[in-house]
């Protein structure tokens, strides 16, 4: 890239799984107190930046630009603009790359970024026809009029439609996302007892890592309850689950036949991510010392039926801009959004014939190997706050860079619509 | 020059206040003059339609009545039954005018200026928070005498006049409106539109009485207003009592009625120790405000703060600072001590919004503001950092070493520490000239007073950017010498631990908190000792008497209590036994024990309260003489703002001034023979009874009404400066949790 973009610090919320701890907070509160907390723990004069970026799908009905709300609430000044972004799954990641793109183009050198997501606060609504008629008895004057337009409702107008099962749905190709990794799992061969061991590893480094995952976390204080409370941990990881446990689960998608359970998918679950981008400029004014450097990146898109397979297509395009293939990563980030789905990404990395077909290469992707993919866990011990992973992704990556002292890192993940996005890092 | 007329082409005649020179505008005898001169000329012009009066000071419209002109004419009734008299007579031209009025208020709105708006025919206010009316006069130990007794009752009613009379509340707009104290709200910039549409309304035509302002009724508000004040002052209070009086004659009889009874009740009360004594306080409220500040020192600009610790003290004064507008670092190892901390906050500030004090983005912008961190992050970009960890030296050392490599190097250090030098917690640092004591009350929200203590070492800068702050956030300070308690606790502590030697002598805990009660404290010394902590008060009384040279006697009365576990509030029992959330508070039986039967040679009251009283004075003396503080005002200032010391009585100082030296001495003397040594009067005690003289009456220590504190160089912002309700909440923040007063910007129409 032009200009090179470092990501200098970052810090998340712990990720909980909806309706627990976090339920009480909204994205805006996830994403406040993370951006709080990075300009806290980094004593960066929130003066200094120069736009805020956040990722967030499903925004808060009250907060229509939630970039800006979370970045007036976290004290940046109210001079400095802020904006929303959304790439369903890959919003974090985009906040990231909108920033690099504006540093490349010399459009500011200090970004506060991230990525929020209160799963527990997708709102429930109304369909079209009682919204209609919610209209008419509002322009309703008088009391007969009132009446007239109260008479045409009918109970089923008052069921909800959840919010939540309507943005996990893909409305070109009709299937939901759960529907899209059994597709995967039946046509590149992923069983159950495969999907539910890869499940399991999850857990068990994420309760591994748990150490390590603290040291990107700052504790929450939800605000509303009746007794003070303090959420420091993330609470989706079981370290004590066992593969019986796992295969007790029935499939949610499809009754029969079917492979994917709500052990082998991603958690649903609330958080918020917190980065700071800057340019080489910004790291100088600042005095701060990068986590590491965005290299390259690219989005790539890919049959929606079939989006868990979006990484392969993105890892391949970013090899096309940057010459960075699988084999130079020295750590791997898939998002987790179902086993099933990364463990396709990985057979169809390793198919020449898919490489030829899909990817227009001239044999197979590469190998992702299970000993640098994911090492501190995923999505699935850990959840999916979709708006945020991107950001968490990146931010695991670099801290385990870090630790290991390695050098690159991949970071990948799929979206619903059919997308994939990969990032390229470098450690500092 | 004070008032400025202005004609307009449709007839209307604006007269605008702006008194020269000051931020204010008051009534002084000139100033209403001026407006009788400008009645004189209204009155012989034609072709005029209305009359508009305004003012254009940005957070003032007419703040109330000169009191330097009470306080020099206190003894001069003439005088003062003369400028009673030009006030009634020129607002009662004002009524009378042909031509209709109106008073078009922005900003506070207080006493005689609220009189003359009362005058008016109608009256519009603006919605700005700056906007505020009020009757304050009973607070300062009088009553509205410019005829505010006698109109506000025949406005509003009965009851509602002296809703606002007795307490000399402060309201908003709206709330006028819906009182009907006002008869339009609008937006500042429309304020003349507005008052022009009152105009077009022609002269008012008075309303008839409601039943509740006619006798009988009458007679019964005025029974229950009584019984309520009494219940509420303890009868140390005569201004309400005048004030409901004459409210009640007033309503129904022609305005010259209640004027006369307005006079006469105001030049009786003004003649009271109460009212003086009251008036001395606000002088003192001003002249702590405007503490001088070294003018060769450029104090820091605090912009961020850090407040380390977030127990029941740091939490409270997170909470205030950011109310202020400040960014705070809230900083505790513990993740769950930060989530009662910030807990504790929430609620402050939910209640605030209850009272709409704050709205609710206001609050949650307030909060916000707090940023809890558990980890060590770098402090650099903070101004003043305020520890308020426990009070253990080795700990506090520990937190300052380690803040003294995390901050920037003008970071101002300021500790909370109520009973540790402040000198031994910087004796460990590089440069311990950065450290001072910055001691709020408990709790924050409420309790005015700060006293910013000064270590032997502390820069004049590090004192002045604490004593800047502390009057940029709305405190109240004192300055004291970094000693053993300071100025406040050192005084109480003696008295507190008198109260418990009382009661081990057998006299019951009740007993001695209705002496101390009916003496006009807000709350006994037994009370307080539970509210405090049984284990924190013998803690602070150990180390008072380790470190003062004459010593504290405790006896083992609290240590017994401790070993029972009964701490006070916090552990349900102590003195009294506290039922929690709606049970009432009764002496706990089984304290029984700890004291001795009561002896046939039982102390009587009197010996009791000047047991109490006396060890206080005797105290302050000391205080006086090793100048912890420069001047017994303040000792006053701080024993009424930190502890709540009975404010009509003017403080402890005051008060022995009015017993005299001679008597006090004589009295302390029997003490010392009759009771123990420790009461024996210390030198400076007997020094002022030999030469007969009182603490206020020192070459140079006169107490001054006059230049140095003159009621119209009020700072802006500050044009409410009243003393605040009785009882209870005479020493504390107007419950405001922190409400910034109106900033200087807000006001589009700044001068």
């Amino acid at each position: 890239m032009k200009e090179a973009a470092y990501i200098v610090a970052g810090v998340r919320t712990p990720f909980c799984k909806m309706g627990t701890a976090l339920a009480g907070a909204d994205a805006i509160d996830l994403g406040r107190a993370a951006a709080a907390a990075v300009l806290a723990r980094t004593g960066l004069d929130p003066a200094e930046i120069d736009e805020v970026i956040f990722g967030c799908v499903g925004q808060p009905i009250d907060a229509a630009n939630a970039g800006r709300v979370i970045a007036l609430r976290a004290g940046v000044p109210e001079r400095v603009a802020a904006m929303t972004v959304q790439r369903n799954c890959a919003s974090g990641f985009e906040a990231i790359t909108q920033a690099a793109e504006k540093i490349a183009a010399g459009r500011g050198d200090i970004f506060l970024v991230g990525g929020t997501e209160s799963m527990s606060r997708y709102p429930l609504l109304y369909g079209d026809r009682a919204a209609k008629k919610f209209g008419e008895l509002a322009k309703a004057r008088t009391a007969g009029q009132q009446l007239a337009a109260l008479l045409r409702f009918r109970p089923g107008d008052f069921a909800p439609r959840v919010s939540l099962q309507l943005g996990l749905a893909d409305p070109v190709c009709g299937c939901n996302m759960g529907q899209t990794a059994e597709t995967l799992a039946r046509e590149w061969r992923i069983t159950r007892d495969a999907q539910d061991q890869f499940a399991l590893r999850s857990h068990q480094r994420a309760a591994a890592a748990k150490p390590r995952l603290a040291e990107e976390t700052t504790p929450v204080y939800p605000r509303g309850g009746g007794a003070p409370v303090s959420v420091t941990e993330d609470n989706g990881v079981r370290a004590n689950q066992s593969l019986d446990a796992l295969a007790k689960l029935r499939p949610v998608f499809e009754k029969r036949g079917g492979t994917v359970t709500a052990g082998n998918a991603s958690q649903i679950t609330d958080g918020a991510v917190a980065l700071l981008v800057m340019s080489e400029g910004g790291l100088k004014r600042t005095g701060l010392a990068p986590l590491g450097r965005l290299v390259d990146y690219a989005y790539a898109g890919c049959e929606p039926a079939r989006m868990g397979l979006g990484p392969v297509y993105a890892i391949a395009r970013a090899e096309q801009r940057s010459g960075l293939g699988l084999k130079d990563a020295e750590l791997i980030e898939i998002n987790e959004a179902f086993a099933a789905q990364v463990l396709a990404c990985r057979a169809a990395g390793e198919s020449a014939d898919f490489g030829r077909r899909q990817l227009g290469r001239a044999g197979a992707l590469g190998e992702i190997p299970h000993e640098i993919l994911n090492v501190n866990g995923g999505a699935v011990a850990l959840g999916h706050p979709v708006g945020a992973t991107g950001a968490r992704l990146v931010l695991t990556a670099l801290k385990e860079l870090q630790r290991r002292r390695a050098r690159r890192a991949l970071v990948s993940l799929c979206v619903g619509g059919g997308q994939g996005g990969a990032l390229w890092l470098e450690a500092a | 020059m004070n008032i400025t007329r202005t004609p307009s082409a449709d007839g209307t005649v604006i007269l605008t206040f702006d008194r020269a020179g000051s931020a204010a505008n008051i009534f002084d005898r000139a100033t209403l003059e001026e407006l009788d001169a400008h009645f004189t000329a209204l009155e012989n012009e034609s072709g005029l339609r209305g009359l508009i009066l305004a003012s254009a000071k940005p957070k003032i419209f007419i703040a109330g009545a000169d009191l330097n002109t009470l306080a020099q004419h206190a003894d001069d009734s003439a005088a003062l039954g003369e400028i009673v008299d030009l006030g009634h007579r020129v607002f009662t031209r004002l009524g009378r005018l042909p031509i209709p009025s109106v008073a078009a208020i922005h900003g506070a709105c207080l006493g005689g200026g609220l009189e003359l708006a009362l005058a008016c025919d109608w009256r519009v206010a603006s919605t700005d928070k700056a906007t505020k009316l009020g009757l304050p006069e009973t607070q300062l130990g009088i009553l509205p005498a410019w005829g505010g007794s006698t109109r506000l009752p025949k406005l509003i009613g009965l009851p509602q006049a002296l809703g606002l009379i007795l307490t000399g509340r402060q309201i908003a707009g709206a709330q006028a409106l819906k009182l009907g104290v006002v008869d339009e709200v609008a937006h500042a910039e429309y304020l003349p539109d507005a008052a022009r549409r009152l105009v077009a309304r022609g002269k008012r035509r008075a309303a008839r009485p409601s039943w509740l302002s006619r006798a009988p009724l009458s007679a019964l508000v005025a029974r229950r207003a009584r019984r309520e004040t009494l219940a509420k002052t303890g009868g140390h209070y005569p201004a309400p009592l005048r004030a409901i009086e004459v409210c009640m004659r007033a309503v129904g009889g022609p305005l010259e009625h209640g004027f006369a009874l307005e006079k006469a009740a105001f030049l009786e009360l003004v003649r009271s120790p109460e009212c003086r004594n009251l008036v001395a306080v606000f002088f003192l409220q001003d002249r702590a405000k405007k503490l001088p500040s070294d003018p060769g020192i450029s104090p820091m600009a605090v912009k961020r703060v850090a407040v380390i610790g977030a127990g029941t003290m740091g939490a409270g004064i997170a909470q205030w600072v950011s109310a202020r507008g400040y960014p705070v670092r809230l900083k505790d190892v513990n993740p769950e001590a930060l989530a009662r901390g910030l807990h504790a906050i929430e609620q402050v500030y939910a209640d605030a919004v209850k009272r709409r004090v704050f709205t609710l983005p206001e609050a949650t912008a307030g909060l916000d503001r707090i940023v809890p961190i558990h980890t060590d992050v770098p402090l650099t970009g903070v101004d003043l950092v305020i520890e308020a960890a426990i009070e253990k030296l080795e700990l506090k050392q520990q937190v300052f070493r380690e803040l003294e490599a995390r901050v920037g190097p003008d970071t101002i250090l300021a500790t909370n520490t109520s009973a540790l030098s402040i000198d031994a917690i910087a004796a460990e640092l590089a440069r311990p000239e950065r450290v001072v004591g910055l001691h709020f009350f408990n709790p924050v929200h409420r309790m005015q007073l700060v006293e910013i203590v000064r270590g032997p070492r502390t820069s004049a800068r590090a004192l002045d950017t604490a004593l800047q702050f502390a009057k940029a956030i709305g405190k109240l300070p004192v300055i004291a010498k970094d000693s053993p308690g300071f100025l406040v606790n050192r005084i109480l502590l003696p008295y507190l631990v008198e109260a418990v030697g009382l009661f081990s002598e057998g006299v019951p805990a009740a007993a001695v908190d209705r002496l101390m009660l009916d003496f006009g404290m807000p709350m006994g010394p037994l009370r307080l000792c539970d509210e405090v902590g049984i284990d924190v008060a013998q803690d602070v009384a150990k180390d008072l008497g380790r470190r003062l040279p004459d010593g504290v006697p405790i006896n083992d009365t609290l240590e017994k209590m401790i070993a029972h576990s009964w701490l006070g509030r916090k552990s349900g029992r102590g003195f009294y036994v506290h039922p929690g959330r709606g049970g009432r508070e009764a002496p706990n039986p089984e304290t029984r024990f700890l004291q001795r039967a009561r002896e046939r040679r039982t102390p009587t009251a009197a010996a009791q309260l000047d047991r109490m009283v006396l060890i206080m004075i005797n105290e302050a003396a000391r205080v006086l003489d090793e100048r912890v503080v420069d001047a017994p005002e303040d000792v006053d200032f701080g024993m009424i703002m930190g502890t709540g010391w009975a404010p009509f009585r003017g403080g402890p100082l005051r008060h022995a001034d009015t017993l005299g030296a001679a008597e006090i001495v004589r009295r302390l003397d029997g003490l010392a023979r009759d009771v123990a040594p420790h009461f024996a009067p210390c030198d400076r005690m007997r020094k002022m009874a030999r030469d007969g003289r009182g603490f206020y009456s020192e070459p140079g220590t006169k107490p001054d009404a006059g230049s140095s504190s003159r009621r119209d160089d009020i700072p802006p912002g500050n044009g409410s400066a009243v003393l605040q309700p009785g009882s209870l909440a005479r020493t504390e923040a107007p419950d405001d949790s922190g409400r910034a007063a109106p900033i200087e910007h807000a006001h589009p129409r700044s001068p």
